[in-house]
């Protein structure tokens, strides 16, 4: 399939975040938890020294997404492909075996992803993470808390789509042939439905990558994401009282949120067009 | 000494309009190293006997009566049971070799696929065992296409690799599911000829499902006709074709186009419909449709009766006369 500018633009995009959320913190940026009392409120793009400028405080808005970009796709990552093999593994076996099992799952899907995934996510964290100033939580229980409450929202996301998807291949006769010859159900699920599947999951987990950014920044916003702007949610949630005076320390984390999940959007739905083409071709 | 028997044996599905029917009370038995031929239209039920006997049916389906196997019976086994023997007791080569095989995944994964679940070999030998296998099908360059996507492989080259697939695990008997009904003219001989010898070689006892009476003629010993889920004919395949019974075999040779009919003129057909297999009328079911149809077959269902030794028919006025 042609690659349209949007798909090299996207897969730049994608690259440079990648890089600096791995190599970022080796690369000789500014401390991002030092705040040069200097230069407080500096435009971005004004100065080498600053290159996004900085916050109300003084701090590097741009070592301090270098930072968020470790923290974020950490959360992103992890929440998707965990909540993608879980859901997977539920989706498809369902399929399969139908029956009992597939209606429950079915039923199960639907209850959960009927609860909005702020609504669900917001009150695992404050559950599970719960922080007042006598009981402090760790920030790394708080990342723990955020990605599994961001893999439950995933789950029957990931978990729909591969149902629905290996219901149209539970029933090809590879599969009443796999049978035929002995196999054990867990095998033609693992061998034969997975692979197909597979690529339909993939396409929408670009999507899900989407969603969960989104979430852990709206979580941030809320109070309850990860605390002191370490990720780039809880990055722009601190600088919102200070959209007056210094709205770069807003726009400019915004600007890389929606720019990150643009990107996953526009792969995601790459991935997808290029399968329904495969598939017509077959 | 036979090696599947099958009594009494019937197939209903539940669907939204009821009970259907599929195959009504079968009832036959296969010496080892035999071939049986089941012939009929489309919805006759052949294919669903045929996977009756091995227990390969949806969950839809209810399944009554008796198959005895090696002296086994079959019939109200669990499906973990029956696994043991799909695959090394008995096989099937299914009918569209396009959708058979698995498209992602390459024809050496697929072939050793059964090989080592199976037969526990390991993968160096499945490997050369599944290169012996495609070879005995006659593919040329068997270690090239054994790396191949289904995709690259032509029909005929699928449906052999159907068969190495079925034959892997040395089964005893061979279920073809129209085997060569989606393949070109041409290229079923050979297929159907391959079939052949290795069932003569590997002594498989064979039923071989087909809609065309062309194709069971010359490759198998007896030759049972199905119609609307019964067994309407059974008898050995030179008997049968000398000496049908059934109007209904009768009328199904008389389909096939031949080649002195003159361009243009109408392909012969069997006029009217199967009766809806979710009621159950009496009579015969095909007295609507059979031009030597009277009152009685109307009325009342004909019994399966042995006519001549080993040929069984089911009909008030069989062709020829009673005997």
């Amino acid at each position: 399939m042609k690659k349209t500018i949007g798909y090299w633009l996207s897969a730049t995009w994608l690259a440079i975040v990648a890089f600096l959320a791995i190599f970022g913190q080796w690369l000789p940026l500014w401390d991002w938890e030092e705040p040069d009392y200097d230069n407080i409120g500096q435009t971005p793009f004004t100065s080498w020294k600053h290159p996004l400028g900085t916050d109300g405080n003084g701090i590097d808005i741009f070592s301090g997404l270098v930072q968020g970009a470790r923290i974020t796709m950490l959360i992103a990552l992890v929440s998707v492909i965990l909540g993608g093999a879980i859901g997977s593994a539920l989706g498809i076996t369902a399929a399969y075996f139908r029956g009992k099992f597939d209606a429950f799952m079915n039923i199960a899907f639907s209850v959960v992803l009927s609860i909005p995934n702020l609504v669900l996510s917001l009150s695992l964290v404050s559950i599970l993470a719960y922080s007042d100033e006598d009981n402090p939580t760790t920030d790394t229980r708080r990342i723990m808390v955020l990605i599994l409450s961001l893999t439950i929202v995933i789950i029957p996301i990931l978990g729909r789509i591969a149902r629905a998807t290996a219901l149209q291949w539970a029933n090809r006769e590879f599969v009443t042939a796999s049978k035929s010859m002995g196999t054990r159900n867990l095998r033609i699920v693992r061998d034969h439905l997975l692979p197909n599947v597979a690529p339909a999951i993939i396409a929408i987990a670009f999507l899900a990558v989407g969603v969960v950014i989104i979430a852990e920044g709206s979580l941030a916003v809320l109070g309850v994401g990860v605390p002191n702007g370490k990720s780039w949610g809880s990055q722009l949630a601190g600088a919102i009282i200070d959209i007056e005076f210094y709205p770069q320390s807003v726009y400019v984390p915004a600007l890389f949120i929606a720019a990150t999940v643009i990107a996953v959007n526009y792969f995601g739905d790459y991935f997808r067009r290029s399968l329904d083409r495969r598939e017509s071709k077959i | 000494m036979s090696l599947v028997k099958v009594s009494d044996l019937s197939v209903s599905f539940t669907t939204e309009r009821g009970e259907l029917r599929a195959v009504r009370n079968v009832s036959l038995s296969l010496n080892a190293g035999e071939s049986l031929g089941i012939v009929g239209e489309s919805g006759s039920g052949k294919t669903v006997m045929s996977r009756a006997i091995m227990g390969l049916l949806p969950r839809t389906a209810t399944r009554t009566g008796s198959v005895e196997y090696d002296g086994q019976e079959l019939v109200g086994k669990p499906t973990k049971e029956l696994r043991e023997l799909w695959g090394t007791g008995m096989s099937m080569i299914f009918q569209d070799p396009m959708t058979a095989l698995n498209p992602v995944r390459r024809i050496g994964t697929q072939v050793e696929e059964s090989l080592r679940v199976r037969l526990g070999m390991d993968k160096k030998a499945a490997r050369s065992r599944a290169q012996e296998l495609l070879e005995l099908v006659r593919i040329p360059d068997a270690k090239q296409t054994l790396r191949k996507y289904p995709y690259q492989l032509s029909g005929g080259m699928r449906q052999r690799i159907m068969i190495a697939i079925a034959i892997s695990c040395n089964p005893k008997m061979l279920f073809a599911d129209e085997p060569t009904t989606a393949l070109d003219v041409t290229v079923q001989a050979q297929v159907l000829n391959i079939i052949d010898e290795l069932r003569q070689d590997l002594n498989m006892t064979m039923i071989l499902v087909t809609h065309d009476l062309g194709v069971v003629a010359g490759h198998t010993d007896r030759i049972g006709v199905m119609y609307a889920g019964q067994l309407v004919e059974l008898a050995p395949t030179t008997e049968l074709f000398a000496n049908m019974k059934m109007p209904y075999t009768e009328a199904l040779l008389k389909s096939i186009p031949r080649l002195e009919t003159p361009t243009g003129s109408r392909l012969p057909v069997i006029e009217g419909r199967m009766p809806d297999p979710t009621k159950d009328e009496p009579g015969c079911p095909f007295a609507s449709r059979c031009p030597y149809a009277t009152d009685k077959c109307r009325a009342e269902a004909p019994p399966f009766v042995e006519g001549t030794p080993g040929h069984f028919y089911r009909c008030w006025f069989p062709l020829g006369g009673a005997q």
